[in-house]
Formats: C-alpha cells, sequence, structure tokens
C-alpha cells in the first residue's frame, strides 16, 4: 500500500467573492516529488496557500500525514511536519542571516542552523549581512534553510527557481533532489517545466483552478501538444 | 537664565522619557497588530494606581516592581477577550474598541478611587536634591531616567537578541511568513501586546511619582506620544525613543522663551518632519 504524505480532496477556495480552485484533489505520495505545474494564475499558489493554511479552502478536506489539517492555523500546519517555501522568497529584509534563521521553531531533527551552514556555506559566510543585501540566489537558499529548520517531513516550494541565473537553478534541483534521497516528501510548484519534470515523480497541471492532468512526466512528455497548451511557454523558455 | 535653561532642558527629557515609553509600547502594537491603541493612556493611568493601592502593603520598591506586571497582566487579557477579536477587520473596529475601552478605564479609576487627585508617596531620600545650585535636580528625577534607560536597554536586547524579539520584528515585516514558520502568531502577537502595556504600565508608575495621580493622567500623555512616532519614524523603535526626548525637551525650552506655545511647538515639529522627512527621522520609507 502506497503511504501519502498528503491527500487534499475537492478543494474550493476564494479571495474574497472570486471563486480561485474549483474542487483542486491530489495527493502526493511519501519520499516522492509530486509537482503542480500551469500557467501563470491558474491557481497553483492559491492551492499551496490552502495546503499551508495561508487562505483555507471553504470546502473538501486535507489530510497531512493522516491528520485533518483543513481548519488548521498555519502554525499548527507547520508542526504536523510541514516546511514551506513561499514564492518570492519572503526574506526578512531588515533581519541578518542568522536572525532570519532563528525565526522558525526548533523541531528536533537533523537540521539545526549548524547543519543549514554545513549545507549551504555561503549563507555562514554572510551570517551578519542584512536579508535585503543578499543575491536572489542566496535569498533562495535562506528561504529553504529557513524551512528546513523545522525539520519537515513535507517540503512544499512555490516557485524556488524564479528569477534566477541557470546556474543557481541548478543548485536548487539538486537540494530538492537530495531531500527526496533524504527521506523526504516533496510538493513543488515551478514555472520551469523542463527541468520540473526530469526530476519529478509525478505530476499535475492546473488550468483555471482545476486539475487538467494527472499522471507520470514521462506521460505528460509524451503529449508534448498538451505540455504546450497547459503548462505554457514557459515550456520552451528554457532552450533560449 | 542658564539655570533656568537648565531646568526646562532636564523637565523636558524626564518628561519625554515618559512619552518615549509611551510611544514605543504603542508603535510595538502598531507594528505587529496594526491597532492603534488609544487605550495606551488608560493602561498608564491602571499601573499608576495599582502602584498607589500596592504601595502601603508591599512598600514603594514593591509597588514598582509588582504595579507594571500587573498592568501587563492585564493587558494580556485585554488583547486576549477583546483586542484579538478585531485584527483584520476594518481599523475602524480596532479604533472604536480602543477608544472605548480608553473611556472605561477613565471613568473606571474615577470610580475606583475617585476624581481628586491623590499624593503618591515616593521615598523621601529620593526626593532631596542632589545640590544646592541646581535644585531641580532630585534623586527621584535621576533615578526615572535611570529607570527608563534601563527598560529601553532591556527592551532593546529582547528585541535584538531573543527568539521571542526576532520573531516579533520579523511579524511587524511579513506576519505570514512568520506563521508558517511555525510561529503561533496569536501567541505572539498577545506577549507583544503584554510588552507594550507593561511599558505604560511603568511610566504610570514613575508618573505617578512625579505628576501626582489623576484619572485623566493618561490622556495627557497619549497625544504627544503618537507625536513621538510620527516623528521618529513607524517602525523604528530607536527612532521613536529620540522623538519622545526631542519632544520632551523642545517643549520644555519653549516653555522658557514662549510659555504659550511650549504644548503647540511639538505638533509644529511634526509638522515639519512631514513635509521634509514623512517616514520619520529614523523610518523606513513605504511603511505608512
Amino acid at each position: 500500500m502506497t503511504n501519502y504524505a498528503l491527500i487534499a480532496e475537492g478543494l474550493h477556495t476564494y479571495y474574497g467573492k472570486s471563486h480561485i480552485l474549483h474542487g483542486v484533489s491530489l495527493k502526493v505520495e511519501e519520499g516522492k516529488i509530486t509537482t503542480i505545474l500551469g500557467r501563470n494564475g491558474a491557481g497553483k499558489s492559491t492551492t499551496l496557500r490552502s495546503l499551508v493554511g495561508l487562505t483555507p479552502a471553504r470546502e473538501g478536506h486535507i489530510t497531512i500525514f493522516g491528520k485533518e489539517t483543513t481548519r488548521l492555523a498555519p502554525y499548527a500546519i507547520a508542526a504536523t511536519g510541514v516546511g514551506f517555501v513561499p514564492e518570492g522568497r519572503k526574506i526578512f529584509p531588515s533581519l541578518t542571516v542568522e536572525e532570519n534563521l532563528k525565526v522558525p521553531v526548533d523541531r528536533p531533527g537533523y537540521w539545526t542552523i549548524d547543519t543549514i551552514y554545513e549545507l549551504f556555506p555561503r549563507l555562514k559566510e554572510r551570517r551578519n549581512n542584512k536579508g535585503r543585501q543578499m543575491s536572489g540566489g542566496e535569498q533562495e537558499m535562506l528561504s529553504i534553510a529557513r524551512a528546513l529548520l523545522l525539520n519537515p517531513k513535507l517540503l512544499i516550494l512555490d516557485e524556488p527557481s524564479q528569477g534566477l541565473a541557470p546556474l543557481i537553478v541548478k543548485e536548487v534541483f539538486r537540494i530538492i533532489v537530495r531531500m527526496r534521497e533524504s527521506g523526504m516528501s516533496v510538493l513543488l510548484v515551478e514555472q520551469n517545466v523542463r527541468m520540473t519534470l526530469e526530476v519529478a515523480d509525478y505530476a499535475y497541471v492546473l488550468n483555471d483552478g482545476e486539475i487538467a492532468f494527472a499522471g507520470t512526466p514521462a506521460e505528460l512528455n509524451a503529449d508534448q501538444e498538451r505540455l504546450q497548451s497547459l503548462a505554457g511557454v514557459s515550456a520552451e523558455r528554457w532552450e533560449i | 537664565m542658564t539655570q533656568l535653561i537648565l531646568f526646562n532642558v532636564a523637565n523636558g527629557l524626564i518628561i519625554g522619557a515618559f512619552y518615549a515609553l509611551m510611544a514605543i509600547g504603542l508603535s510595538l502594537i502598531m507594528s505587529l497588530s496594526d491597532v492603534i491603541n488609544f487605550a495606551h493612556g488608560g493602561f498608564l493611568a491602571v499601573g499608576a494606581y495599582l502602584a498607589f493601592t500596592l504601595t502601603p502593603y508591599v512598600g514603594f520598591w514593591g509597588g514598582l516592581l509588582l504595579a507594571p506586571v500587573l498592568t501587563a497582566i492585564i493587558g494580556l487579557i485585554v488583547e486576549k477577550f477583546l483586542i484579538s477579536r478585531v485584527y483584520g477587520r476594518d481599523p475602524l473596529y480596532s479604533l472604536l474598541l480602543t477608544f472605548g475601552l480608553a473611556f472605561m478605564f477613565e471613568d473606571g479609576t474615577r470610580w475606583i478611587w475617585g476624581a481628586q487627585s491623590l499624593p503618591y508617596e515616593v521615598p523621601s531620600w529620593l526626593m532631596q536634591p542632589l545640590s544646592q545650585q541646581y535644585f531641580f535636580l532630585t534623586g527621584y528625577r535621576l533615578f526615572m531616567i535611570a529607570l527608563v534607560a534601563i527598560a529601553v536597554g532591556g527592551l532593546f536586547y529582547v528585541m535584538s537578541k531573543t527568539r521571542l524579539g526576532l520573531r516579533i520584528r520579523a511579524g511587524t515585516l511579513d506576519l505570514e511568513t512568520v506563521s508558517v514558520l511555525g510561529v503561533n502568531v496569536r501567541v505572539l502577537r498577545n506577549l507583544n501586546f503584554g510588552i507594550g502595556i507593561y511599558l505604560a504600565g511603568l511610566a504610570g508608575v514613575l508618573a505617578a511619582g512625579q505628576l501626582g495621580l489623576e484619572p485623566t493622567i493618561g490622556a495627557s500623555v497619549i497625544m504627544p506620544s503618537f507625536v513621538a512616532i510620527i516623528i521618529g519614524g513607524l517602525g523604528s523603535l530607536t527612532g521613536t525613543l529620540l522623538g519622545g526626548l526631542l519632544i520632551g525637551v523642545a517643549s520644555g525650552l519653549t516653555g522658557v522663551f514662549l510659555p504659550p506655545a511650549s504644548e503647540a511647538v511639538i505638533y509644529v515639529m511634526m509638522a515639519l518632519v512631514l513635509l521634509v522627512r514623512p517616514q520619520g527621522l529614523l523610518g523606513e520609507e513605504g511603511r505608512f
């Protein structure tokens, strides 16, 4: 029997009166990378916001590691073992790197500030610099590091490669793969379709707040036309 | 003349220290909870009257220690059961709520302790002038300044060295992200409110010794405290401290040369700051 880190069923989410998600259902298998692709405005970020409790779904159910989390506050969802790397990194600009790393609550596990500095030596070098003085790539590392300090069993990332140079994008993906190797479950929202499909074990495509495709990356790759129309121009952008 | 100026500067620094204590608490609450706490002066009055009531039993020092803590506990309760309900709503709700609370505190103190002003006993050795020439420099005034310095220093330590302080600072920048990092933001806002009210309570105890006790004691300090925040810059605690001291001294000095303008001068300063540097002296651009 397959174990799931996260199961979402029939999520309906609204921003005020506008209805964004129309019954989104998805599963994240334990120890695997699951990805959500889709055009801008398809509802990818909203889905993640619903899963971590920032914009709770009005209908539907979310179960994380067997616990019903649909109505829980973000901190309680984090306590079930979820680490979230938000879109745009959301570094605290006037706090130093080290201060940024002290904001997340301590959950016991492998990741401590010391082991984080081993994984990201660059953060150690710049520990006394302010968040705003960091480059985009360094901020992304800091944002991932912050989430890892919760010692999550499920890592949720919202467009971690956004706005980064190709070499750094590769580094980010390498880290994500490494997390899977350590047994972590990963839910990844990305614009970088090509690279994402290389590392993912299972893929969903969102379109207008509905799941338009669910299957393995191989199946999605086999249907280039569908990939183009659903996941958008970003599939090509990588080749330029 | 020199003596008169020094006298007013010293007075101004002390009044300014009150403004700063109040303004820092107001600013903490405003930044993390988006609530403009009009009841802040009411908490100052509660601190002052509690010290008055406790002193016969626990002495001056006991009152000084206990009254701000009890005021902070009242603050935690008020936040949990009243103020937290208006978070995330139209600011009008929190304005009305805290405005109503301010009236309740003022009339509540009048009801319990009476409308007449009450004497608050400070140990007599503290009231002795330190020198004949500078008769206005009593031990109590120096003591007040020292205590305010310790309180502000302690607060700065908490804000820069403890996880609670770091989370409060992070929360004023981006509360959502703090919450997904596992921090219970309801508790964070509650504790932050408590810290702000502790400072108000402490200001109350000190003010009771300096100004005497009246139910309106809080109302007279609240407007200048807002001015201190605007001049110093919202979100900057150092700026708020500076703003408080600055308007205190400016008000004191104006009292020497043009007494009727001593109150108006702080608003003139605020207008100038808003014209020349709208984010405040040490404030960051883009916040308000």
